[in-house]
């Protein structure tokens, strides 16, 4: 019983990337069946095919967690390519959160999907995606951030405009695009800036470089890293570059929207948390806590207030996912140095979490809109008596979403805050709690419309589709189970958070 | 040699420029004209840099930002190949069925 | 500062011969206006219809797409080149540099093939075309 010195001494250190090759592979795997049958005739075996890549990406990285690969307990961490990919604990986790993430999407799409054309087109831009976030994860340099985000942007373009027959997922897909063209110009521009002033793209250099004399470029290195910021910003939907969320994730099929709400957020996030905590020192250059405070307490108010206001589910859904952003971004807001490791780890162990509740309840708006029930909060009225199972899960979701103690929303939201109020900020903390508290009041709306509200007419759903359902209940078990689970899971992201921290 | 400043100014300029462009344009394919524009911004920088550093990272990403910049527009006309489908235009402002 | 006067002397020059040239020529020319002069140019063709508004066949974008991915795909292969024959010589394995080429052309090989079993290469005629041929005929 010794994988990990199995592991270290005896696999090539390339294998350390087998979790994004995984994905990789399986991608390309779906076009060649895709070639041989290109009437997508066996679409259980598509998404077959992707679901069982998705979970051996999950299974992959997961073995390499325990077994301590690239963590300090074997030797530290692994850095392949001339040091522009890196593989270690940070790595590793989010890695595990977009594979499972993408294997519950890719379940729920079989019954999604059923009867439309270009399945298999749909299930390897899924996995391409996968892979740029899998990778985003594993950038250690300015390009290959910049790389790997454009390769989950791209595929995600065309996801969002899947439905091409449809204005509302073309509307969404335009917008989706024109405003990541937008913002990954300035994310390139950024990326050039500093470059100029420090000389190299890999994040220690750059850290040595920023942290040195920089011979009068602070001003060209400081505009650089408040574009790169932007880059950043649309990747994981905060402000400035917020406005695609809530168009992209209600035009886009309901799949779509929650595979883009949480691991595509999730990605941004860990590119972000790399590239900051690893490559731009807090004394030199600028002072980007105080952007990220500023940044996180108006995306979280922006992004609650608007969702209260919402009469449709997704887009309610969508607003919160803005919310959520805001306090995904305190772990940088609150980021004080050496003891920054911990409000990081909560970060992203509320990062974790939220993919579970969240792809869980555009799933659910998925199996809504399957059934053809309608997108507003009265049209949800009443499926309770309906659909028991998944109106159960529905509403671990929501109470999980707003933070409610029984759930695993609680506990990671619960260490976000102290962390916060540990670092120092306790106003931050206090701005999150007020959100929570108004969060609470739109998403038990939804709940109430479930259980209380009495049908506005009648109407039979449909056949049950399996698939989906599974997803759903499964997201709902992931979101319950994390709550006994909770410790080992805080306890990884907070040491491979602080094993990042130079 | 022409200083490094002047080609941090170049840029800056080709960069505006972009942005300009980009926010008085309501033609889906002048805006993506636009964000080439604002792209091959940080081609300059990155090449002049690269000279200046003496390495040739600078050079290299700057390829790869090339090879993005044509990926994007190939997804880009894509979509807006739909959009006129959908909309019988290549105006950005017309779809707007949902609330910005 | 010598480069700088090479520089804005070849300006003036670029500028000013273009311009020198076509105010010579209409200095010098004699008008005489035609209605052949005045129409759009197409290879020797009589013009029909006008240039804006035209609809192009689908598939020409199918293809310039595949083109642009390709041709753009290309500039991936430069820098590679670039170290071949230096990596070689400093005694890199032959595999160690050539494979990563070839996964590299394999995945887009696989793309090509793809998009080439999806029709995208295939260059059926639309009712369209093949009913405004017979109506020419």
């Amino acid at each position: 019983m010794e994988p990990a010195l199995l592991q270290a001494d005896q696999l090539p250190t390339w294998t350390a990337l087998a979790p994004v090759l995984a994905l990789a592979v399986t991608g390309l795997l779906l076009l060649v069946i895709d070639s041989i049958d290109p009437n997508d005739t066996r679409p259980t075996l598509l998404a077959g095919v992707g679901t069982v890549g998705a979970l051996a990406a999950l299974g992959l990285a997961g073995w390499f967690l325990s077994a301590g690969t690239g963590q300090p307990s074997t030797n530290g961490a692994i850095t392949l390519y001339g040091d522009a990919l890196i593989v270690d604990g940070m790595t590793l986790f989010f890695q595990a959160l977009f594979a499972s993430v993408t294997a519950l999407v890719v379940v729920a799409s079989y019954d999604y999907l059923r009867g439309r054309a270009y399945q298999a087109e749909f299930y390897a831009l899924m996995l391409f995606a996968a892979t740029g976030m899998a990778l985003m994860a594993a950038a250690n340099s300015l390009a290959v951030a910049f790389v790997a985000l454009e390769l989950a942007s791209l595929p995600s373009y065309a996801l969002v405009a899947f439905l091409k027959r449809d204005t509302g997922s073309v509307e969404a897909g335009l917008k989706y695009f024109l405003i990541g063209a937008l913002s990954s110009a300035v994310f390139a521009f950024g990326i050039s800036l500093v470059y100029a002033a420090t000389g190299s793209l890999l994040l220690p250099d750059v850290y040595e470089a920023l942290a040195g004399d920089l011979t009068g470029l602070t001003g060209v290195a400081g505009v650089g890293i408040l574009m790169v910021a932007g880059g950043f910003a649309f990747k994981t939907a905060s402000v400035p570059f917020h406005f695609w969320a809530p168009e992209a994730y209600e035009g886009a099929p309901a799949p779509v929207s929650g595979f883009l709400s949480s691991a595509s957020k999730a990605a941004g996030f860990a590119v972000a948390f790399r590239v900051f905590v690893t490559g731009f020192p807090l004394e030199a250059g600028v002072d980007w806590v105080l952007l990220f405070q500023v940044l996180a307490v108006v995306t979280m108010t922006l992004g609650n207030f608007a969702a209260a206001t919402q009469e449709e589910v997704k887009r309610m859904l969508a607003y919160s996912s803005i919310g959520h952003a805001g306090y995904a971004l305190i772990g940088l807001a609150a980021f004080t140095g050496a003891a920054g490791g911990d409000v990081l780890g909560a970060s992203m162990a509320h990062l974790l979490v939220y993919g579970f509740m969240n792809t869980g309840a555009f799933l659910f708006v998925a199996l809504a809109e399957h059934w053809g029930v309608g997108r507003t909060f009265d049209d949800y009225a009443g499926l309770a008596s309906k659909a028991p199972v998944a109106s159960v899960a529905m509403s671990v979701f929501m109470f999980s979403l707003a933070g409610l103690p029984p759930f695993g929303g609680f506990f990671s939201k619960y260490f976000l805050f102290m962390g916060a109020v540990d670092a120092g900020f306790w106003w931050l903390a206090a701005v999150g709690a007020v959100n929570s508290a108004l969060s609470l009041f739109y998403y038990s709306r939804v709940v109430k419309a479930l259980w209380l509200d009495d049908a506005v007419s009648e109407f039979e759903l449909g056949s049950t589709p399996t698939a989906l359902y599974a997803a759903v209940v499964f997201a709902a078990l992931a979101t319950v189970l994390l709550l006994p689970g909770f410790g080992p899971v805080i306890e990884t992201a907070q040491s491979a958070a602080a094993a990042i921290v130079p | 040699m022409v200083p490094p400043q002047y080609y941090l100014v170049l840029a800056a300029a080709v960069f505006c420029i972009g942005v300009f462009g980009l926010l008085t344009r309501k033609n889906a394919l002048l805006f993506l004209m636009s964000v080439e524009l604002m792209l091959n911004a940080a081609n300059i920088n990155l090449v002049a840099f690269s000279y200046y550093w003496g390495n040739v990272t600078g050079q290299t990403f700057g390829l790869f930002t090339m090879a993005l910049a044509a990926a994007e527009v190939a997804v880009g006309i894509g979509i807006i190949l739909v959009l006129y489908r959908n909309f019988k235009d290549v105006d950005v402002t017309e779809a707007a069925t949902m609330r910005w | 500062m010598n480069a700088w006067i090479a520089i804005g002397a070849l300006a003036v020059m670029g500028v000013g011969i273009p311009l020198g040239m076509m105010a010579v020529s209409a200095l010098l020319r004699p008008g005489v206006p035609e209605q052949g002069k005045s129409a759009t140019y197409e290879s020797g063709e009589i013009p029909t219809g006008s240039a804006t508004g035209i609809q192009f066949n689908i598939q020409y974008y199918m293809v310039a797409l595949l083109f642009v991915v390709f041709d753009v795909e290309t500039v991936l292969i430069f820098p590679w080149a670039v170290i071949y024959q230096p990596a070689l010589a400093s005694g890199v394995g032959l595999a160690t540099v050539l494979l990563p080429m070839l996964i590299f052309i394999g995945v887009l090989v696989v793309g090509l093939v793809w998009a080439w079993r999806q029709g995208a290469v295939k260059w059926v005629s639309s009712p369209r075309a093949a009913r405004q041929k017979t109506e020419r005929s």
